[in-house]
């Protein structure tokens, strides 16, 4: 594993942990404030702070060890936790972000000395009541009384509590280094093979121990064998460190944390040094390993190999906080592996191609009037089958997006004022990583736009009879092999009549346009339409809304828009569970054979005499229960070969488009309706207008992908299907 | 690793280790310049200043550098 790899993986972790630390202190603020959430935030902080020391991101961490160490004192429970500590340590959660985003990126550090001073003033602020004389500021310099303090032991030492000093050491834990009058206890350390492995260093961990005022006072390493025998891979040496009283266990353990059972521990001068254990097959030719067994158990009893160090101190007999030797198993959590993401899609891609083969062999089959066996619905479900779980393995939950959206709403708070309660629900909804990689921004964009525009501000809600605070409500939901997710809010609605006078001021509809509510409301997506009072860097220059309904586009996805005035509006964005492979219709049109996306589908029909009527020279309206549609004959739009068929004869498929709404596409006849698999025009041809892609069919024939947005949206505009498009469309098929 | 050199140059004298261009030091490299302190003649190490931290915090300081450098 390289180095680049395993920062990767520390990144990743990072952002873990932030979602952890999030979720606890939400939990904190919701008034769950037991020590298991409090423990779930320190160890989330820890995790990013043992990383960065490892990997040398000296600001990441020295900022989460000033945050670490009052979260410590909250687990300890010497800091009260109230409604200002929680947003305090909120808002060092978000400054902790931006430093993992600095050392990920290479950006500028976030500016911190603030908040610095105000997480040691609430330290301070602890000490000055608790009254131990442990205040960051005051100088005192006695160490925070731990647990087992000996109240025999006052003394005070001349040296100020040094924040730089500490901040420096490379991994620096949660208590300030021993001082003279700490009394000692020792510990065991025997790092085993596996924690030489994996990026993991043992002696990052013994620097550790040394930063919060470990000493080494021996080495173990009786089991070393001569050159000729040595295997570099395994673990020979064992220490023993002397911790000074104000270490706690649990704080030991703390260090240890990353590498469980990779690294032996035992606490207290009567325990013995873990044994040494070697990984097969080495072990079992060793001759080290009996002598091991009877390891030395303190300094002072060292056999001849053993090396001490010249200031080796006595131990004392019992360590203060010996408990816990049988430490709690670690939980049991599912198990998990990385893969490499390369690997994932060949993977996909394998399966998309079996998806092809076993439409084919189907197809064969049929022509051989073999049109139904066992076996062939065997392998069709076993198909089905491993399709759905390689797209399970890219699949995310949702949570992981939703999760960034507090941080969103405290930052609004602070500037707009206004105070928004948020309820998720479906966070555990699954979809392809690539979706939820790039559904951020236009989920981030959606909502600074309901907190922007939509929620009024407090003096506002009120007069309207509304609670202070906004609701903002963020939901997810399997429906029909597609994701829908809802963003609502209950602020004041889109204003029709300003957005209409806007977008007639821009130019963008003529004054006199017929249009409906629902075509009003999909004005906000245009391009350059704002209706902002002034513009803001939260929202309001009049191109978010138009990126948003493109990013969803590109996802192969839809948006639309739910308004009530004075009560809200509700954003739907409905997206495919996968990019890889969809649902379509497969149709006939001359001599050509294409794919229609259900996603767009809201109805087939046949019209009956008269529904049908002519408009112009050459175009013609379908009426479909009082409403007119544009009729679209794909059989012009595309260029197909063969005499096009009349709207009587053919088939119309009701389709819903972003930018041109609803109209009926003329086809010869529907074959089928099935999944296929995308395969993208660009990699293999190129970009052609009115085309999505391509896919194989069961019969081996390629079939174009209709791109239904840009087809409709470029007919509606221009009233009837350019030639030119139609070249290209012929060409590509 | 440099095990394969160590144990080739084993045989002439002390082997001589020049570390003074270490920048990172771990457990493994550790076991490696002990082990051949320990091993026939002995090593003779020129150690860089992490190298030296890293023995020291280790308390390894003085096997490893004693009556070298």
């Amino acid at each position: 594993m390289t180095a680049d790899e395993i920062l990767s993986i520390f990144f990743v972790e990072c952002e873990e942990s932030l979602a952890a630390a999030e979720a606890g202190l939400a939990a904190c603020r919701e008034g769950t404030q037991d020590a298991d959430t409090v423990n779930a935030i320190f160890r989330a902080v820890h995790s990013v702070k043992g990383g960065a020391g490892a990997f040398g991101f000296a600001a990441l961490q020295g900022f989460t060890h000033t945050f670490e160490t009052l979260l410590s004192d909250v687990r300890e429970g010497s800091v009260a936790i109230d409604p200002p500590l929680v947003e305090l340590l909120l808002r060092a959660l978000d400054t902790l972000s931006d430093h993992v985003n600095a050392a990920r990126d290479g950006g500028e550090l976030p500016d911190d000395a603030a908040l610095l001073a105000r997480l040691e003033a609430a330290q301070a602020a602890n000490a000055g009541s608790s009254g131990n004389g442990a205040g960051n500021e005051a100088g005192t310099g006695a160490a925070p009384a731990p647990a087992e303090a000996q109240a025999g032991d006052p003394a005070p030492t001349d040296d100020p509590f040094d924040l730089g000093s500490l901040l420096d050491d490379i991994a620096g834990d949660i208590e300030p280094a021993t001082t003279a009058a700490d009394p000692v206890w020792a510990l065991h350390v025997r790092p085993h093979a596996a924690a030489m492995r994996n990026g993991s260093e043992p002696l990052l961990m013994l620097r550790e121990l040394a930063a919060v005022g470990g000493e080494c006072l021996s080495c173990d390493a009786a089991a070393l064998p001569p050159l000729e025998g040595l295997d570099c891979a395994q673990g020979y040496l064992g220490w023993t460190f002397a911790l000074p009283g104000s270490v706690s266990e649990a704080a030991v353990r703390d260090i240890f944390d990353f590498v469980g059972d990779d690294v032996g521990l035992a606490f207290g001068a009567d325990a013995a040094m873990p044994p040494l254990t070697l990984d097969l097959p080495r072990a079992a030719e060793s001759p080290a390993e009996d002598r091991a067994d009877s390891a030395p158990q303190s300094a002072g009893a060292a056999p001849a190999p053993q090396t001490t160090t010249p200031a080796a101190s006595p131990v004392p007999p019992a360590p203060p906080a010996p408990q816990a030797a049988a430490a709690s198993a670690p939980a049991a959590a599912g198990q998990s592996i990385r893969i490499d993401l390369a690997k994932l899609d060949r993977l996909i891609d394998t399966v998309g191609e079996l998806v092809i083969a076993q439409a084919m062999l189907a197809q064969r089959l049929s022509g051989e009037r073999v049109s139904t066996s066992d076996e062939l619905a065997m392998i069709e479900g076993l198909t089905r089958g491993i399709q759905e779980s390689a797209m399970s393995i890219r699949a995310q939950p949702i949570g992981s997006v939703f999760s960034r959206v507090p941080r969103i709403l405290r930052e609004l708070a602070s500037t707009t004022g206004k105070h928004v309660r948020l309820e998720l629900s479906g966070e555990a909804t699954e979809l392809d990583k690539t979706v939820i990689e790039r559904l951020g921004e236009p989920l981030t964009h959606l909502i600074r736009n309901a907190v922007d525009h939509g929620i009024e501000t407090a003096e506002e809600r009120l007069a309207a009879g509304k609670p202070a605070d906004g609701t903002l409500t963020l939901s997810a939901e399997h429906r029909a092999n597609r994701i829908l997710i809802r963003i609502a809010d209950d602020g004041r609605g889109i204003d029709r009549a300003r957005v209409f006078a806007k977008a007639v001021e821009k130019g963008i509809v003529a004054a006199d346009a017929p249009l409906s509510r629902e075509e009003i409301d999909a004005l906000i997506f245009a391009p350059g339409f704002s209706t902002a009072q002034s513009v803001s860097n939260i929202s309001g220059r009049g191109v978010g809304m138009d990126v948003v309904r493109q990013n969803v586009k590109d996802l192969g996805g839809r948006i639309t828009i739910e308004s009530v005035e004075g009560r809200g509006a509700t954003f739907t964005l409905t997206l495919p569970l996968t990019l890889a492979i969809s649902d379509g219709m497969i149709v006939n049109v001359g001599d050509q054979v294409l794919v229609v996306p259900l996603a767009h589908v809201v109805e087939s029909l046949r019209p009956g005499p008269g529904e049908v009527q002519g408009l112009g020279t050459d175009r013609a309206m379908l009426n479909v229960r009082g409403r007119f549609l544009p009729v679209l004959p794909l059989h012009r739009m595309v260029g197909a070969g063969g005499e096009p068929v009349a709207p009587e004869q053919g088939v119309l498929i009701v389709v819903d488009t972003e930018a041109a709404g609803k109209a009926a596409l003329l086809v010869d006849a529907i074959c089928d309706q099935r999944q296929f698999v995308i395969k993208s025009l660009d990699t293999h041809f190129r970009q052609v207008e009115g085309v999505a892609g391509a896919t194989i069919l069961g019969d081996g024939r390629v079939a174009l992908i209709v791109d239904v947005d840009g087809l409709v949206a470029r007919a509606v505009a221009t009233g009837t299907p350019s030639g030119a498009l139609a070249e290209q469309v012929r060409e590509a098929a | 690793m440099l095990l394969p050199e160590f144990v080739a140059a084993m045989g002439g004298g002390p082997i001589p280790v020049d570390a003074s261009g270490a920048e990172e030091v771990g457990q493994a490299m550790l076991q490696l310049l002990l082990s051949a302190r320990r091993t026939g003649e002995g090593a003779t190490i020129l150690p860089s200043p992490a190298l030296r931290e890293a023995a020291r915090l280790t308390g390894l300081e003085a096997e490893l550098f004693d009556g070298t450098a």
